[in-house]
């Protein structure tokens, strides 16, 4: 049975998925959800994601939530295929410093980007006005957290050494929407020419030019 | 030479490791981050912890780890052998899958909101400013949805990643408790009593009990 996505084509959690799906040549087949007919609120639903979030996976029968456990688990099943996306398994090193690289997306990148999403991109959705405030400070403070990637992305080509991670795509989506939005942060080669190394070779990828061109073509 | 905790023994971040290393019987040598001098802003501290944050390890080849969680998983996956196993089997695809739906539960549907929680009604103050309390009401409210979930998941199992305690579970710990003091009643028995139930699991741990008011414990 060909894996299920269920998600959106826009929605930066499917987006993540969709790239390493994509990376790895996976087969698959995207199952779109009602999001603005409250599907995601359904028994249904809820019995198969219990937060009512999209993406959640469907493998043969074997149900899984959260973007980054997903990527992880087809990177893993699939690890023969496509393009290399985990550390060596048998080196806690390595592993340890995957992890390292989850974690500071997660804790110092996702959240304060998402900031600047809502305000000036959902809220746009929505006919609303962003809070000025609230969008400067999350610059000021992403500026100050891309000055750590600066220096880590100084020594290594990707953020956990020589090889392309998930950690790395994880950054794709939220990371490409504040670009669109007009905070260009991630792309300034004069402000950090490695941070700016990198988002350039990963945000050109074929499989995330294709991500991008199937959200816009939905 | 023993392992190196560098951070701040009252700094949630630092306590998560702690509980970790005492649940693992790893020793460790506690080493203070001086705030107040700034000693995390320092040349030699970005170094080896380039967002200027607590806490990092160093071991004894010089191997640094940040990341309270990575180093929460490092420490379980490199003393798998001793102390309290909390990693799935590796050879296991789909626990190891369930376990990563667990710690991803953790640090994007829990945290964000706990920690925020944590920050306005008890943080804030040691740096002089003031608790914003609609920023609290809403990310209360936030939690609350998100521990409703909760509370149907570990109805069907003991633990977040299945029957079996994981380091996903252990990384509640601080904020959870944090929260729970700030007098927001989370984990109210007859609101939640699975989650209840778990709670009351992983917070009378001898790991967290040595752990719960300082990481130097």
């Amino acid at each position: 049975m060909t894996l299920k996505v269920y998600g959106l084509p826009q929605s930066s959690a499917t987006q993540r998925v969709l790239v390493v799906l994509k990376e790895k040549n996976v087969p698959y087949e995207l199952v779109p959800v009602d999001f603005f007919g409250g599907e995601l609120k359904s028994l249904a639903f809820l019995a198969k994601s219990p937060f009512g979030l999209i993406p959640y996976i469907d493998d043969d029968g074997f149900i899984l939530c959260e973007s980054l456990a997903i990527c992880k688990y087809i990177a893993a099943k699939y690890a023969g295929s496509g393009t290399p996306l985990l550390p060596d398994q048998s080196d806690v090193k390595a592993v340890a410093l995957f992890e390292e690289a989850c974690s500071v997306e997660e804790s110092n990148f996702q959240p304060i980007a998402t900031g600047i999403v809502v305000e000036k991109y959902f809220k746009a959705f929505r006919g609303l006005q962003p809070d000025d405030k609230v969008v400067e400070e999350c610059i000021s403070k992403l500026n100050e957290k891309l000055g750590g990637y600066e220096a880590i992305l100084k020594k290594r080509r990707f953020l956990t050494g020589d090889n392309m991670t998930v950690a790395d795509l994880a950054h794709l989506p939220t990371g490409t929407i504040i670009g669109d939005v007009g905070v260009k942060l991630l792309g300034d080669p004069d402000k950090r020419p490695n941070v700016a190394r990198w988002w350039k070779e990963i945000s050109s990828l074929p499989s995330w030019l294709t991500v991008v061109a199937e959200a816009k073509a939905a | 030479m023993v392992l190196k905790l560098v951070g701040n023994p009252l700094s949630t971040c630092t306590r998560r490791v702690a509980i970790i290393l005492k649940e693992k019987q790893v020793p460790f040598e506690f080493v203070l981050v001086d705030f107040a001098k700034g000693e995390h802003k320092s040349p030699e501290f970005l170094k080896n912890q380039p967002f200027g944050q607590v806490p990092y390890i160093v071991e004894d080849d010089g191997f640094v780890v940040y990341e309270s969680r990575a180093i929460g998983r490092y420490i379980a996956l490199k003393y798998r052998d001793q102390g309290t196993p909390l990693l799935p089997d590796p050879t296991d695809l789909k626990a190891v899958a369930l376990f990563e739906q667990a710690a991803s539960i953790e640090q994007a549907n829990f945290d964000f909101y706990a920690s925020t929680i944590a920050w306005e009604k008890i943080f804030k103050a040691y740096f002089g400013s003031t608790t914003n309390e609609e920023v609290v009401k809403e990310k209360l409210a936030g939690l609350e949805g998100k521990l409703d979930a909760y509370e149907v998941i570990l109805s069907k199992q003991k633990y977040l990643a299945g029957d079996k305690l994981t380091v996903a579970d252990l990384f509640h710990l601080p904020y959870g408790a944090v929260v729970s003091a700030a007098g927001f009643d989370i984990f109210n028995e007859t609101k939640r009593p699975n989650l209840a139930r778990w709670w009351k699991d992983i917070s009378s741990r001898e790991s967290w009990q040595a752990v719960k008011d300082r990481a130097d414990a």
